[in-house]
């Protein structure tokens, strides 16, 4: 089971005085241990600035960012992040950049054969192990990336648009894999997203975040059954949830 | 239809394999024809030989002197490879003490940007008057041309690693070496190597140049007394030595480079062009 998160009054901005950008928030939001939610927003909202934030790798202007009960102060190491960029480097194959995050963490590799391979199989990259990323497409870069954040068994998942890049076919199977995975080991996971659909699909709750500076507009509580598949997707309340969502980004103005 | 679809895209592999037969001829060609241009106008247009002999003389009247010409050029680069080498071992940890100490990078940072701006040249005559006509001074003079640029890209390079790595390494909670030698190491050597390229093509200009000012052997020392005594083919012969002997140290600068690196993208274009 993974961590509790919560924020209290924070905010985040960048520069002073006139060249001031302000980020994020103020905010608040409680995640309890094993929870799926969602940070869903337009471009530039801040969602990024916040999963740094919950990371312990940004700190905030303003109020704190606390995890199990204490205070984060410095770069959480409990967790497994997946950044907006992947973080490939261009020296080592696919296999060895999964293995840096365990290296670099002084985890034996060797120790970890067979939770490797299934991650490899799991966003099928089989047989692209020892390819280098330049070898690889965007989409493919993104799912070792994923491998990369997951390696070492984090309880908490900070995944900035982990499925981005990814076609439509491809996105849909890893989406499977993560609300599997999610269901059997219940992690605490914060997903960022552009896509409502993805948000409904595999959260518990979603944060509505408004257009710059981000604020936390709305939390909405997902009441769909489990594991939503097709048939949930399919479904009038699963169809409805997405058209309320929609409904309030139509009146942020973004869409 | 389909025939002309067919004839339309013939085209291409025609004009490809003109392309791949030029890329192979076109350079000695292109160089051949130069010489013969040289060779001809010396003729053409009487060109007195004290000004500008033409190659077939310079071949003949270098390999003459190439006993002593070999020499020199063994001696130029001695001090070439030694102040090279030094520089190349020294620079790089100043660069990184530099990127990561606050009092270096302003106290040793602005003093190596105004020493890379002066002309090191300029310095050859003190250290000659100083150290007198022997080894020392060249390689002095060789090691400040490299050491300058190797310094200047170092800190650039471990400057410059990208946001999101550092943070994916600060989130491994991995410490300050593991991190410099997994990561922070492998992505600066790109740019360490533009300044080692840089550095390997300014050291010989910096050894022919501290010969000049003050020396009584190598091939700065021999174009400086061919020249003075009229004789423009063998200065031309040692200049053809000089050229050989910086694309020697390029070229092998750049190996070292294809080996070290062959995942970086400069690479990788070369590879697959
Ligand atoms: N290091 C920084 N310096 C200055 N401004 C920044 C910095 N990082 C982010 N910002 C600003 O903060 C705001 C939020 O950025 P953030 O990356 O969190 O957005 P986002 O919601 O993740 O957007 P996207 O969906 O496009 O990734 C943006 O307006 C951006 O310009
Ligand atoms: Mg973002």
């Amino acid at each position: 089971m993974g961590a509790s998160i919560a924020i209290r009054g924070v905010a985040k901005s960048f520069g002073t005085g006139k060249s001031r950008v302000d980020a994020f928030g103020p905010a608040d939001l409680d995640i309890a241990p094993g929870e799926f939610v969602a940070l869903l927003g337009p471009s530039g909202c801040g969602k990024s600035t916040l999963l740094l934030m919950l990371a312990g790798l940004l700190e905030p202007s303003q109020g704190e960012v606390i995890a199990d009960g204490r205070q984060i102060t410095g770069p959480r190491t409990d967790i497994g992040i997946m950044f907006q960029d992947n973080t490939l480097v261009p020296w080592r194959s696919v296999r060895g950049n999964i293995d840096l995050q365990l290296e670099l963490r002084s985890l034996d590799p060797r120790g970890y054969e067979a939770r490797i391979k299934d991650l490899i199989r799991t966003v099928h990259l089989d047989g692209f192990e020892n390819r280098a990323p330049y070898e690889l497409s965007g989409g493919m870069q993104q799912r070792a990336a994923f491998c990369q954040a997951l390696v070492h068994e984090p309880q908490t998942l900070l995944l900035d648009e982990p499925l981005g890049k990814l076609d439509a076919m491809t996105r849909e199977a890893i989406r499977r894999d993560l609300q599997s995975l999610w269901m059997r080991s219940k992690p605490t996971v914060v997903l960022v997203t552009h896509s409502i659909e993805e948000a409904v699909q595999l959260s518990t709750r979603i944060c509505v975040i408004t257009p710059r500076p981000g604020r936390i507009e709305k939390v909405i509580e997902v009441d769909l059954p489990w594991p939503r598949d097709l048939e949930v997707r399919k479904s009038a309340a699963f169809v409805a949830e997405v058209a309320a969502i929609h409904d309030i980004f139509r009146r942020f103005g973004v869409l | 239809m389909s025939d002309g679809a067919v004839v339309k895209s013939d085209p291409a592999p025609a004009t490809r394999g003109r392309f791949a037969w030029s890329k192979k001829w076109l350079m000695p060609l292109f160089f051949l024809g130069l010489f013969l241009f040289w060779e001809s106008s010396v003729f053409v247009f009487s060109i007195p030989r004290y000004i500008l002999p033409p190659p077939s003389q310079i071949i003949a009247r270098g390999w003459a002197d190439i006993p002593l010409i070999l020499t020199d050029t063994f001696i130029t680069g001695g001090e070439a490879v030694i102040g090279f080498a030094i520089a190349m071992m020294l620079a790089v940890p100043l660069g990184l003490a530099i990127t990561f100490s606050y009092v270096l990078r302003h106290t040793l940072y602005p003093l190596c940007v105004s020493l890379e701006m002066t002309p090191k040249i300029a310095f050859a005559p003190l250290f000659i008057a100083w150290l007198g006509f022997g080894l020392l001074p060249k390689v002095i003079i060789v090691f400040l041309v490299c050491f300058f640029p190797i310094v200047l890209n170092s800190i650039l390079a471990f400057g410059s690693l990208s946001e999101e790595l550092t943070r994916f390494c600060r989130s491994t909670g991995a410490g300050p070496w593991r991190t410099f030698i997994k990561v922070r190491l492998p992505a600066a050597l790109p740019q360490i190597f533009v300044g080692y390229k840089y550095a390997a093509i300014n050291a010989t200009v910096g050894a022919t140049i501290a010969e000049f000012i003050g020396s009584d052997q190598g091939l700065g020392f021999y174009i400086q007394i061919s020249s003075g005594n009229q004789r423009p083919d063998l200065a031309f012969a040692a200049i053809f030595f000089l050229t050989a002997l910086g694309l020697a140290m390029f070229g092998a600068v750049t190996l070292i480079e294809k080996l070290v690196i062959p995942w970086d993208i400069s690479q990788r274009r070369r590879s697959k062009a």
